[in-house]
This record gives C-alpha cells, sequence and structure tokens, in this order.
C-alpha cells in the first residue's frame, strides 16, 4: 500500500487514450507494442481490480472508535 | 387526609372538575398535526403539538363534518371543542368537534428559514458537490440497522455488484438525537475513507423525516471528504440533507442504484476494451506489413536485375517494331515493283510488235531509227512478233515530224 492505487476510472481512462493513440496516431512498431502491453497490463489491472469476491456487509459496532 | 380513594374515583373527580371548567368545556387550540391515524371505525386520533408541548386529540366520526380536509402530520390547525379525560388511560385530551386549517405548520416555515440560512452560506453549492465515482468498491450507509432502507440497499447493490464492501454504521434516523447519531455515523465513516457514503432511510411522515432537516447533518454532510448521497425516502418532499448532499436519491433503492456500478456492464466495457485494443493492434501490425510489402515492391524496382530486365524488354520491344517496319516497307517495294513491272510492260518493245510496230536494224543489227542510216539499194530487218523480214529499200524520204 506504500504506492498511491490508481482508480478503475483512472486506469480505463488510460486505457482509452492508449487506444486514441494506437488507433489515430502514427506511431511505430515499437511505440505501439509498448502501448499495448500497456494496455493489457491496465486491463489486468482493471479485471483485477473488480476483486470477485462477494463481500458481507460490515456493520460497526455502536461506539466503536468513535473519533467524535 | 387518611383517606384512600379509587383510581377510578379519582378519574372521575377529575372528570367533573373539567366538565364545571368554563374554559374546558369549549375551546380553541393551535397547533400542529402529528401521529395522525383515521382509525377503521372512522375516528381520529391524532396528536397536536408546537415547540415544547403536545396535547392528544380525537375526533368521533359521528363529528367529521367539522373536517372539511383530510388532516395530515405537518399541518397547522385551530382544533375546537372540549378536554375531558379518558378514564381508561387516567389521560385528558382534546374531543374535537372542529378542525380548521392554519396553513403550514411552524415546522415548515422553520425548515424554510433554515434552508433559506444554509443556502446563504453556500452548503448547498453545486460548485461544492463531489462527482460519485463511477467504479466504488466501499459504499459506506448511514441508516437504521433494523429498516426498509437498509434491506433495499443490501438487495439491489447485491443484484449489481456483490462484490462491492458495504458499511453500515447504525444510526437512529428518528425521534430524539437522531440527528447527532447520524452525524456521528457519517464522520465515522468518511473516516474509513470509503468511496461513497449513503445517508437516508424509508419513508415516513414529515416529523419521522426530521432529523434529516437538522443543520448538524446538513454541515456534517457538507464537511464530508468523501460524496455524500442523500435517500430520504419520500420521493416529492426534499429535506434539508438532500440540498447538503453531493446527489439526491428518491429512495434509499435508488440510492444503492447510483452509488453501486453495475459489475455485468463493467465487464462488458473491459471485455470491448480488450477486444479494442487486440483489434488496433492487429491492425497496427497489418499497416506495417502493408507498408513493408510496399517498400519491397519498391526496392526490386530499383535492383539492377531489374533494370537489366527493363532494358531487355525494351529492346525485344524495338526488335518487333523494327522488324515489323522492315516487313511493311518490303510489302511496300513488293507493290511498287509490280507497278513499275507493268509501267515497264506498257512501254516493252515486243508490246509494241503486237501492235503493229516493228524494229528495224540493217545488215549489221544496227538500229535504223532515221532515213540517215540506210538508202536506197541496202536491205532492213524488220523484227516482228513472230520472226524477221528481210527487206530492200528501195526509196528514202523525209518527213518533218515536228517533234
Amino acid at each position: 500500500m506504500a504506492k498511491k492505487e490508481k482508480t478503475l476510472e483512472a486506469a480505463m481512462e488510460e486505457l482509452n487514450q492508449i487506444l486514441a493513440r494506437l488507433e489515430t496516431d502514427p506511431v511505430s512498431l515499437e511505440d505501439s507494442f509498448r502501448l499495448y502491453q500497456e494496455g493489457m497490463k491496465l486491463l489486468k489491472y482493471c479485471n483485477d481490480s473488480i476483486d470477485k469476491v462477494e463481500k458481507k456487509l460490515i456493520i460497526l459496532e455502536e461506539g466503536n472508535g468513535d473519533g467524535v | 387526609m387518611t383517606e384512600v380513594y379509587s383510581v377510578s374515583q379519582v378519574n372521575t373527580y377529575i372528570k367533573n372538575l373539567f366538565a364545571h371548567d368554563s374554559l374546558l368545556g369549549y375551546l380553541s387550540v393551535r397547533g400542529e398535526v402529528s401521529g395522525c391515524k383515521y382509525h377503521t371505525s372512522g375516528h381520529i386520533y391524532f396528536t397536536l403539538k408546537d415547540a415544547s408541548g403536545q396535547l392528544g386529540c380525537v375526533m368521533f366520526a359521528s363529528l367529521r363534518r367539522g373536517l372539511a380536509f383530510r388532516l395530515a402530520d405537518g399541518l397547522s390547525v385551530v382544533v375546537r371543542g372540549r378536554i375531558s379525560i379518558y378514564e381508561r388511560d387516567g389521560r385528558y385530551q382534546l374531543y374535537a368537534n372542529e378542525i380548521l386549517r392554519e396553513g403550514t405548520g411552524d415546522l415548515y416555515a422553520q425548515f424554510l428559514r433554515l434552508k433559506e440560512r444554509l443556502a446563504a452560506e453556500g452548503l448547498f453549492d453545486t460548485g461544492h458537490k463531489k462527482p460519485i465515482p463511477a467504479y466504488p468498491k466501499t459504499v459506506g450507509i448511514v441508516t437504521a440497522a433494523a429498516g426498509a432502507a437498509i434491506h433495499d440497499i443490501l438487495t439491489v447493490s447485491a443484484r449489481r455488484n456483490p462484490y462491492v464492501q458495504l458499511i453500515l454504521c447504525p444510526a437512529q434516523v428518528q425521534g430524539e438525537g437522531a440527528a447527532v447519531t447520524i452525524a456521528r455515523g457519517i464522520r465515522r465513516l468518511a473516516a474509513m475513507n470509503p468511496d461513497v457514503i449513503i445517508v437516508g432511510r424509508g419513508g415516513g411522515s414529515a416529523e419521522d423525516l426530521w432529523a434529516f432537516n437538522e443543520e448538524i447533518v446538513a454541515r456534517v454532510i457538507y464537511e464530508c471528504p468523501v460524496p455524500v448521497i442523500s435517500a430520504v425516502g419520500h420521493e416529492t418532499d426534499f429535506t434539508i440533507a438532500d440540498f447538503a448532499a453531493d446527489l439526491r436519491a428518491p429512495t434509499p433503492s435508488a440510492a444503492a442504484e447510483l452509488a453501486v456500478n453495475e459489475v455485468s456492464l463493467l465487464e462488458g466495457t473491459l471485455a470491448d476494451l480488450h477486444a479494442a485494443l487486440l483489434k488496433s493492434m492487429r491492425q497496427k501490425i497489418a499497416d506495417c506489413r502493408g507498408r513493408l510489402n510496399g517498400l519491397s515492391v519498391q526496392i526490386r524496382y530499383t535492383s539492377p536485375s531489374y533494370q537489366l530486365q527493363q532494358q531487355r524488354l525494351r529492346l525485344a520491344d524495338l526488335q518487333t517494331r523494327l522488324s515489323m517496319l522492315f516487313r511493311q516497307r518490303l510489302v511496300l517495294s513488293r507493290k511498287e515493283t509490280a507497278l513499275l513491272a507493268e509501267r515497264m510492260k506498257a512501254v516493252s518493245p515486243l508490246e509494241r510488235l503486237t501492235s503493229g510496230y516493228s524494229y528495224l536494224a540493217d545488215e549489221e543489227g544496227h538500229m535504223v531509227n532515221s532515213i540517215e542510216k540506210t538508202g536506197p539499194g541496202r536491205q532492213i530487218i524488220a523484227s516482228v512478233t513472230d520472226g524477221e523480214i528481210t527487206a530492200e529499200v528501195k526509196s528514202v524520204r523525209k518527213i518533218n515530224r515536228n517533234r
């Protein structure tokens, strides 16, 4: 948790930008491979961050850790 | 002093006391209606209240014509009737003959004043409102632990996205001190830094929802660093909390719809992005391959062997043209020759012979074409078509032919 976590929204935005560059910009093949790999990494990040574990409701106890 | 009375005796005594009081026998009371219940028997039970007290009221079915509108909580009314004891409960109440409307209640006026003040202070500014994150992982909820609201939120959230962590901070959502527990709940959850907080409760009377109209709740929502969705279950009426919240949902279910993203949609979006990524990469490779093909064709054109081949082709072409021209020339020459032959034929002496002309020569074979080249007594050989005639010249005579 040392690194600040990227939000899913930010990751998807980045992915969209990569796609836009791949689709329109005259990038070199090497660069496009790099972009592609980056994109695949972001995609994996997005999929991972959905974290498909069903969550149970947490109910906070009354007066526990109450900072007010 | 030492006499002991029964409960009924005391109640009857007080009832008589009330009955003989000139004021309590017939009076008008102003207050705000709350807890209004239309009983199946036709009687109407309600409580009149003001800022510091309340008074139980009943209007019997037989006196309903004294009420010209539908009684509801929050209405400010003037009730005319008498005050008497309800002996069974030992409670006094107002028996209404007539109920008149007094416009909207004091609480409503208070609500308007607070709303105006907080609005002036900027608590409802749209510029302050935080966007609701599209893909929350953790959603905090402040509501009653056992209520329709939490049940609805759980149901909707589980259907849309069971992978979102919900944290409930139970709060008292109505009655004395409710606003404080709600405010505390928001602060507690905010400290845990969820992605969004839902604050609300199911529907109820204006009074039930009152905690959501209190200043402390509005301020805590305003100051909350986490986006807050208000979900006070009353479709039409807005509470102060609704105005202060970053987003207002008409019901707790709607709040859950707004807060929790649909995971299947997200999965679909990611699948689309994956496909797009693959497609653009494939496109890129195909483009590169196409460019490469183009270049390889270009380089082949500039290669010496290609040049040589081209020269050879050109040479072969020239050769073909050359031989063709030559052949044409030949044909032309043949034609010309034939033409000349015709003309030659026309001028050939043999031709002339057939038309009666003949070739004259002397004895030595010299051509005789003038009287000078012969003379009388000399022989002449005339060639004709089928032989020669030898003749002797008898005479010559000069003729001027005017050539």
